[in-house]
């Protein structure tokens, strides 16, 4: 697991609670590096869907260029921990 | 030219889902307007015809349901009693299967929900995406056809009350233009508590307090050969759709009473043949000149009336398909008999009439 | 039911009323193809604050009392004013009179996507400032989708008409031409109205730029930059009649239609399916009696998005062994939705008559996984024949509609 600045691991369980959600899976099939679209099935209203619900969860801003990095949860951890570090720096 | 009869429906409605407990509750004539939930459902009304204890969960599944809505789960639901109804061999070919479907609005809740998530967001685009379909007023027909599988012509019809009727007009002429072998064709509405704000305010005063219902029916047409080869038992043929317009309410009663009388003349059929009479009979100033139109136009016969609005509420778009239903209902089993015929007709507030002619078979 | 020979009817456009972002009336609209005018510009039917970029195009020296007379314009909702307007249009340019339309039996059908979806934003507003209890009631009453058709039967005094309204989203103005087509074809109806009307608003615009389809600034079809749609608005109807009685009146021919098709990719409720909608481009050829060959040139559903172009031009390569130049005036009057395909029947039929392919503006280098000629900026003068005009909505409802030119001397 890569060691996040702004997400801890309450954020991350959020991360994956939201995905799974959407996914329509258990938490348990969902590891760290599975990917959405080969391992579970998720199209590209999947993809919209979870930057969407992260942007409103956290209260951030994700350009849809990063949909490209999103493709497990390892990367969205990373996208969302950014964003809450540009909305950071943003509001100093 | 390749006449259509109905031969086989399937029903959501206050009674609950499915053909038989409507089929009961039309026959008994047991109103199905019950108490709102008030926690559940806030609004201007405390009385409904709500479909009992419905989900899309509970009905259509849980996979894949969790952004569908009330209107898109009833017609996904009556779509797919009908096909079981049916078997597998009527989706053999689904390319050549087209399905019909009348809506109010699409789903006004969906709709408003939706701009409402835009107006008070942190930003104007935190919407849902996933939810964007279901603004789009073919949510409920499209949907059907991608959980069922139905590839023809897919086409969504709105008219108010007419909307069934005018659904059914446009199956046939779809079919006769050669565009599908065979059209499942129907309507459906939901209750919510946007709908029922929008009716309230839009409503006259003296039709105000009137409840409302939701529900939805769908029938399969195609050929009398095409049912017997299918061992399906036509119910009713299709004989006639008309429909007519009106400038002045004064003038609803003779314009619903020309109708209904072009339609006869379209169907060859006698006024004193109508076994069945399914009105609309909507808000205050409509039901009776719709009443009086029709005993214009049928004289001196007597036939048996069915009158749905008090048994289920103001079903709106799914109004005529849901009348429709109940003469199937009322006919029972073995359809509409030998030489006889029924009449379903809607006066709208709009200032349309319409009307179709079903018959059994031609008398030997 | 059919004419003398038992055939049935052939089936001649003899009216267009058309309402869009580049001209009120059918005279500027191809004034506005031919040379190739932009719709473009900041949205300012709703604070577009918070989004990164909001243009689209809007009609916007619209005033109803021009255009409607009959109706007051209150009761209206803007769609249906751009519907009852555009109906307006079609008949005066018919040349039939209201008197002799309301002799004849008729069909109206009006597709829309939205209908008065920017009316039940006015109310949501309000609903949140004021509560539900405060909404008005003229507004309630108007916002439904029956009235773009029933707008059209109050405002010309129609008698012996059936009105539908086919909300099948992006396709319907290909839907509703369908059915009068049917309908006059069969001898069911003498005239029909039919095309397609909505409005920009809030509620859909703001779906689609979730959805990362928006293109900031211009829309361009085809091109290997193309960023998206540009939320559009209007409506076109189109009167018909039988050859028969359009000879017989001596009315100006602007085409015939020759047939459509309809399918449902019933796969995805927003990707489009490039072997489905192949499929409806061979049924609608079917339907109309025409050959691959046949077609002049394509009018595309050409949105400008990434999907549905590098789609449909797939589609189009599937059936065409070599495709015919392909063009979408969403370049011109951006994504007009449920009016989309009815605007583009009525461009065909201009095309058709005034012998020019209308051009794909804002293009500056054709992507090669489309790899279509676009007729790229510049409308070029062709001698037509046959056109086939694409429409695709949410749900993979698709239709394709075929029209040909008239020619007095078959």
């Amino acid at each position: 697991m890569t060691t996040t600045k702004h997400v801890d691991a309450e954020g991350r369980a959020t991360i994956k609670g939201i995905i799974c959600d959407i996914l329509e899976i258990d938490e348990a099939e969902m590891t760290d590096t599975s990917r959405f679209k080969e391992d579970h099935e998720a199209d590209s209203m999947g993809a919209i869907e979870i930057l969407s619900q992260l942007e409103r969860a956290f209260g951030i801003d994700i350009d849809q260029a990063e949909l490209a990095r999103m493709v497990n949860l390892e990367g969205v951890v990373t996208v969302v921990d950014e964003a809450v570090a540009a909305k950071a720096a943003a509001s100093l | 030219m390749s006449e259509l009869v109905l031969s086989a429906w399937s029903v959501v409605s206050p009674y609950g889902v499915g053909s038989a407990p409507f089929s009961a509750g039309i026959g008994a004539g047991t109103s199905a307007v019950g108490e709102l939930d008030r926690a559940a459902w806030p609004g201007p009304f405390d009385r409904c015809g709500l479909v009992p204890d419905f989900t899309a969960a509970e009905y259509v599944g849980k996979k894949g349901t969790r952004t569908m809505d009330r209107v898109t789960a009833i017609a996904v639901t009556a779509v797919g009693r009908l096909l079981a109804s049916c078997g597998d061999e009527l989706t053999a070919h689904p390319e050549q299967i087209g399905l019909v479907l009348g809506t109010g609005s699409g789903s006004v809740q969906s709709i408003m929900d939706f701009t409402r998530d835009s107006l008070v967001g942190e930003r104007p685009y935190h919407v849902d995406p996933a939810r964007f379909p279901n603004t789009v007023m073919n949510r409920a027909a499209g949907q059907s056809a991608i959980w069922h599988g139905i590839k023809g012509p897919n086409t969504t019809v709105a008219g108010g009350w007419l909307t069934g009727l005018l659904a059914l007009s446009y199956a046939v002429r779809l079919h006769r233009g050669g565009h599908c072998a065979r059209v499942l064709c129907g309507a459906a509405e939901e209750y919510s508590t946007q709908r029922a704000w929008l009716e309230w305010h839009g409503r006259g005063v003296e039709e105000r307090e009137s409840p409302l219902g939701e529900g939805g029916a769908v029938f399969l047409m195609e050929t009398v050969a095409d049912a017997r080869e299918a061992g399906r038992t036509p119910l009713a043929r299709v004989l006639a759709t008309r429909f007519r317009a009106y400038a002045d309410r004064a003038d609803a009663q003779k314009t619903l009473a020309e109708c209904v009388g072009s339609a006869l003349d379209k169907a060859g059929v006698a006024p004193e043949d109508i076994r069945l009479v399914a009105p609309l009979g909507a808000g205050a100033e409509l039901a009776a000149p719709e009443e009086a139109g029709i005993e214009d136009a049928l004289g001196t016969a007597r036939p048996r009336w069915i009158r749905c609005r008090p048994l289920l509420g103001d079903t709106s778009a799914a109004s005529t398909s849901l009348q429709l239903a109940a003469v199937l209902a009322t006919a029972g089993e073995s359809g509409l008999g030998p030489g006889e015929a029924a009449l379903v007709t809607g006066i709208d507030r709009d200032g349309t009439v319409g009307c179709a002619v079903l018959g059994g078979p031609a008398r030997a | 039911m059919y004419d003398n020979d038992e055939r049935p009817r052939r089936v001649v456009i003899t009216g267009l009323g058309t309402v869009t972002s580049i001209g009120l009336g059918v005279e500027a609209f191809l004034e506005g193809l031919r040379a190739g005018r932009s719709g473009a510009k900041p949205i300012t039917a709703f604070d577009t604050t918070g989004f990164a970029h909001a243009n689209g195009c809007e009609v916007d020296d619209f005033d109803p009392a021009e255009w409607i007379h009959q109706v007051d314009p209150e009761e209206l909702g803007r769609a249906t004013q751009f519907s009852v307007a555009a109906a307006n249009l079609a008949v005066a340019d018919s040349g039939l009179t209201p008197e002799e339309l309301r002799r004849r039996r008729a069909l109206v059908s009006v597709g829309t996507t939205d209908a008065e979806s920017r009316d039940l934003d006015t109310l949501m507003g309000v609903q949140l400032e004021y509560g539900p209890d405060q909404l008005a009631p003229t507004v309630a009453r108007r916002a439904q989708a029956g009235r773009l058709s029933t707008g059209i039967i109050r405002e010309l005094g129609l008698v012996d008409v059936e009105a539908l309204t086919i909300p099948t989203a992006c396709a319907a103005g290909n839907y509703a031409i369908g059915s009068g087509f049917d309908a006059i074809r069969d001898g069911e109806v003498d005239v029909a109205l039919c095309g397609g009307a909505d409005a920009v608003c809030r509620k859909t615009f703001a779906g689609f730029y979730r959805l990362g389809t928006i293109a900031p600034e211009v829309c361009q079809p085809f091109d290997k930059d193309r960023k998206g749609i540009l939320t559009g608005e209007g409506a076109g109807i189109l009167l018909m009649e039988s050859l028969d009685s359009a000879l017989a009146r001596g009315a100006r021919i602007h085409a015939e239609v020759l047939g459509y098709g309809l399918n449902c990719d019933a796969h995805h409720p927003v990707a489009p399916d490039r072997d489905s909608l192949a499929r409806c481009m061979e049924i609608a050829h079917r339907n109309a009696g025409v050959k691959p060959e046949d077609i002049d040139f394509i009018s595309a559903h050409g949105t400008g998005t990434r999907a549905n172009d590098v789609t449909e031009a797939g589609a189009i390569r599937q059936v065409f062994a070599t495709p015919p130049p392909t063009i979408s005036i969403k370049s011109m009057i951006g994504h007009s939705m449920g009016a989309a395909s009815a605007l583009a029947s009525a461009a065909c039929a201009l095309a058709l008559t005034e012998g020019f392919i209308p051009p794909t503006i804002n293009h500056r280098e054709t992507d090669p996984e489309c790899g279509l000629d676009c007729v790229p900026n510049e409308a070029r003068p062709a001698e037509l024949n046959v056109v086939q005009n694409n429409a695709l909505a949410f749900a993979g409802n698709n239709a394709v509609l075929v029209l040909g030119r008239y020619r007095e001397a078959e």
